[in-house]
């Protein structure tokens, strides 16, 4: 294991990042956005909490860390309390009655929110004196009461053995969030990288030290707990011992986590400013969910254009019947609905191969699927398995960057895709329009750098690839496209510069509130 | 994106409730058994041994002789009993019942050698005026003893008790056969014959369990594990030792006070006012003790089982209080019938008393002092269903608070009762069997009260 940094007695991080199972453990988009940034923004200096699950679900650090990271630690949400010894302990009343209310809240959130409640609420966790302790809130009778209270009012759901389990184990971390929120080195602005638990941990933090507090989500952390929960096979449901189906009907349990998270997400939006998406799709979301308009804003990903022009050098006459799937292989990313896609291309264009570029082993039962299913099509002479491959090598040798995704932010390998020279197809999800069709009315004027396609459309997804790869000179105008958006809208000195500007910002308030808490 | 929200939650549906305790409570219920059967035992054969010619002082010898070892026996085993009926009853429930054998025969092992040094010690320091003959019987009788209240625990863990009283049945018959037949030789022969009936019955009992038990697998004939901490509950040596202290201290007292014993065969003190009643009255558990474990068998058993399923099962709340009420009626009309079949039967004894003392030939003047033993031997008879449920919920702290009530007020009332004079003798030990069972009402009731609580939240 390798020994992190850690900040010195005295020092003060410029801006803390709050990162919940990404940076730098797991590869992926936010994980690179945030590598870029740190490295981007040398004159500031960086430090990390990185909230995990569980210790095993994690390997070694995967990033080479920038040295103006100057703190690094990290923190096991589901760890340290299954060892605890359980003793009756009466628990304080009036603290129950406080989280009652703020429950209360959390079920109508229409009546506004009342970020004085939740100050006053959250500085109760895991207080020892007329507060709630881990102990308190594991062991208690006013705890015990509390849950069957809710229980007998709000569960829809049977079983009481799982509403109880989903209780503690959603509230658990809270402990953790609250001891992380008094013993963390002190930084001067705090910056979450989604809401979650470590959204929550900003807002315990700017609570606790009146700093600034900023939140940038790429994705919407409540919509893809809810794509989570659609797959999540561990929740028992009443339902699935009657037979029934797919129905309208959520079972109360997978409902509970949904509202937990749309609740740790207002109490973010409340707390946070600014409060950053990556495109409008997402800003009008954030809105939605309970942000303040003025609070909102777009900064959309950038890349290093640069680095990547050299690849167009690369690229060989004429286009390459390649159609490349840059991605994890797992279920969110539908690889499935891409084989069937390539059934037909195949069958329409009999050169053109697939490739799937991207690791496999975050999710084996999905990369077998996929791997059978193209077996079952007959496509293991033109659908590939590249597994994890450096993107330069790969680029220049693809003739169409596909993306069949359920779901998606602001995926980073669509703008290098266009900035090597690769047109895009991708599904109607997250900007994916606004990157391939232009987002206001001078980069609209640009030309479609590829094609939209519905999602779960394989039918829908092959006719867009074969009128791209099939007539060069539609593929000329994309690739055109391509380029001219990426290198105006997303290079990544533009993202530099406006983090620079919101960074230095918060560092001015940071100071000014200091100066007045000092006098 | 590895948020992790969801990582979290597949460790966390635990479902350690802990082991069913089903069977284990049996024990002091069990117990109990044995000896009433023994003083049956004793009585018949002392009745039929006086007939046949053996002097009175001979019988009464034998009569206290029998009377040391049983208490000595069971004191010195209570610390063992429950530690290690549990350890049985947590290992049936892991499925491994191999390990049952190899630990039955350590436990033995540790019994005979403990029991072996002790009783050598007390026959070599006390018993120096006695023949070799009787100090060699006292000494082997007391380890046979020992380890037949193992191994009967064992059975009784088991619920095999319709085997252990057949066995018991058979043994004593053959040991007032033996002592009827050896009756030429008096003491010595009666001793002989008791001692070799215990010998009997303890190898029948373990011949059943061996053979009831898929032995040996674990490649070890002899196995220590029950005194592993991880694998024992060593509150519960603790919780035996004050049960059968507190059983015995009223009688201990008045062998010790002088002006109500005398000294009858070497150091051994009896009470010819106070022991007589006491014992025939110990007969009247019988009745009490059929009903309870015919409810706690069949009612209880099926309701405790039903109210875990519930909870481990999915159940919703609602359905898991209503089990629980259900469980908890079923134990309130187990008690309660034992107090009613238990009230009827001491009512009908005292009723029947002074014909009855006429009939097997005891004077009239015991018969205040039965009487009110017979009440304080049916509340000893409620409180043995009390701790039964107590030990069903596994309730270690509230056991033991329980005995020792049991034990401090038994010392306590028996003390007072002796100095307040004869009318009260006996009182002091209804007092106290009254008090432990009112106390252990209580707290029964308010751990009841929190049941669910403690079950969800305070589980390992």
């Amino acid at each position: 294991m390798a020994i992190l940094p850690t900040q010195k007695k005295g020092e003060v991080a410029d801006i803390a990042f709050l990162l919940e199972g990404t940076y730098p453990y797991v590869r992926g988009g936010v994980s690179s956005w945030v590598h870029q940034l740190i490295k981007g923004l040398p004159e500031i200096t960086f430090s990390i909490a990185f909230l995990g699950g569980a210790r095993d679900m994690y390997g070694d650090i995967r990033y080479e860390l920038p040295d103006n990271l100057i703190h690094l630690e990290v923190h096991y949400l589901m760890e340290s309390w299954s060892s605890m010894i359980p003793r009756a302990v009466r628990g304080n009343a009036a603290a129950f009655a406080d989280m009652n209310e703020l429950h209360e809240f959390f079920r109508e959130p229409t009546a506004g929110m009342s970020d004085d409640l939740f100050r006053r609420a959250s500085s109760l966790i895991g207080k020892r004196r007329k507060g709630i302790t881990r102990r308190d809130f594991l062991y208690s009778k006013q705890s015990w009461n509390r849950i069957t209270h809710e229980y007998s009012r709000w569960c829809t759901d049977p079983s009481f053995v799982d509403y109880f389990w989903t209780v503690r184990t959603m509230h658990a971390p809270l402990f953790t969030l609250a001891r992380l929120a008094r013993e963390l080195p002190p930084a001067r602005v705090y910056h979450a990288v989604s809401t979650g638990y470590a959204g929550l941990l900003g807002v315990m933090l700017r609570n606790a030290t009146d700093r600034p507090y900023i939140l940038t989500e790429h994705g919407i952390y409540t919509k893809e707990r809810r794509i989570d929960l659609a797959h999540a096979e561990w929740i028992r449901e009443f339902r699935e011992t009657f037979g029934g189906g797919l129905d309208e009907r959520v079972g109360y349990i997978r409902k509970l986590w949904i509202s937990f998270f749309e609740g740790l997400g207002r109490l973010t939006y409340a707390a946070a400013d600014p409060i950053i998406a990556l495109y409008e799709g997402n800003r009008l979301r954030q809105v939605d969910d309970g942000a303040e308009d003025s609070r909102t804003m777009v900064i959309p990903n950038g890349i290093a254009c640069d680095a990547l022009s050299p690849l167009r050098g690369k690229r060989g006459e004429g286009v390459p019947r390649v159609l490349g799937l840059i991605g994890r292989v797992v279920p969110i990313k539908d690889i499935r609905t891409f084989v069937r896609a390539m059934r037909s291309v195949v069958s329409r264009l009999p050169d053109a191969e697939g490739w799937i570029i991207g690791p496999d082993e975050e999710d084996p039962d999905c990369a077998r699927e996929c791997r059978d299913l193209v077996r079952s099509l007959d496509l293991e002479q033109k659908v590939k398995f590249l597994g994890f491959q450096k993107i330069g090598d790969m680029l220049p040798r693809m003739g169409l960057n596909v993306l069949t995704s359920i779901s998606e932010g602001q995926p980073l390998v669509t703008l290098e895709g266009f900035a090597a020279g690769v047109p895009c197809l991708a599904t109607d999800v997250g900007s994916c329009r606004e990157l391939i069709e232009g987002r206001t009315e001078e980069d609209r004027a640009i030309g479609p750098a590829g094609r939209v396609v519905p999602i779960a459309s394989p039918e829908a997804t092959a006719d867009a690839a074969v009128e791209l790869l099939g007539d060069e000179e539609t593929w000329r105008a994309a690739q055109r496209a391509a380029i001219a958006r990426v290198e105006k809208y997303y290079d990544e000195t533009l993202l530099f510069e406006n983090y620079r500007r919101i960074y230095g910002d918060a560092l001015e308030t940071s100071r000014g509130s200091h100066r007045v808490r000092a006098s | 994106m590895g948020a992790i929200g969801f990582e979290l939650r597949k460790h966390l549906r635990t479902e350690s409730f802990g082991g069913i305790l089903r069977g284990y409570g049996y024990a002091g219920l069990i117990s109990a058994g044995p000896w009433v059967v023994s003083i049956l035992g004793v009585l018949i054969s002392g009745k039929l041994c006086l007939s046949a010619g053996v002097p009175p002082h001979e019988v009464r010898q034998f009569a206290v002789s029998v009377t040391y070892l049983m208490a000595g026996s069971l004191i010195l085993t209570g610390v063992l009993q429950l530690m290690f009926t549990r350890f049985v009853s947590d290992r049936l429930f892991e499925e491994r019942a191999q390990v049952v054998v190899p630990n039955l025969l350590g436990a033995l092992t540790l019994t005979t050698v403990v029991s072996g040094a002790l009783g050598a010690g007390a026959v070599l320091a006390f018993f120096g005026g006695q023949p070799f003959y009787y100090r060699a019987l006292m000494m082997v009788c007391f380890v046979c003893l020992c380890d037949l209240w193992v191994v009967v625990v064992l059975l009784s863990g088991l619920k095999a008790y319709r085997a252990v009283l057949w066995v018991l049945f058979l043994g004593y018959a053959l040991f007032t056969a033996s002592a009827y037949a050896m009756s030429s030789h008096g003491l010595p022969g009666m001793l002989a014959g008791f001692t070799l009936a215990q010998a009997v019955i303890f190898f029948a009992l373990l011949a059943l369990i061996v053979l009831q038990y898929p032995a040996f697998e674990t490649g070890r004939l002899v196995s220590f594990e029950f005194l592993r901490r991880d694998q024992s509950f060593y509150s519960l040596l603790l919780i035996g030792l004050l049960n059968n202290l507190a059983i015995w201290s009223d009688k201990f007292i008045f062998w010790m006070t002088p002006h109500t014993s005398d000294m009858v065969i070497g150091p051994l003190r009896a009470s010819l006012i106070y022991d007589l009643p006491i014992f025939l009255a110990y007969l009247s558990i019988i009745p009490g003790m059929g009903v309870f474990l015919m409810r706690m068998e069949t009612d209880f058993a099926e309701r405790y089982d039903a109210f875990y399923d519930a909870v481990r099962g999915g159940e919703s709340l609602g359905r898991i209080y209503t089990l629980k009420d259900r469980m908890v009626f079923a134990l309130r009309q187990g008690i309660y019938e034992i107090f009613k079949v238990q009230g009827m039967t001491a009512v009908a004894l005292i009723l029947a008393g002074p014909r009855l003392l006429d009939a097997i030939g005891i004077s009239r003047l015991y018969l205040p002092l039965f009487n009110i033993d017979l009440v304080g031997v049916g509340m000893q008879m409620v409180l043995l269903g009390v701790l039964n449920a107590v030990f069903y919920f596994d309730y270690r702290r509230s056991a033991l608070l329980i005995n020792f009530i049991f034990l401090a007020g038994n010392i306590l009332f028996t003390m007072i009762s002796l100095r307040l004079g004869y009318a009260f003798y006996g009182y002091g030990y209804a007092l106290a069997t009254t008090t432990a069972t009112f106390a252990g009402l209580m707290v029964l009731q308010r751990r009841l009260d929190d049941l669910e609580y403690e079950t969800f939240m305070l589980q390992r």
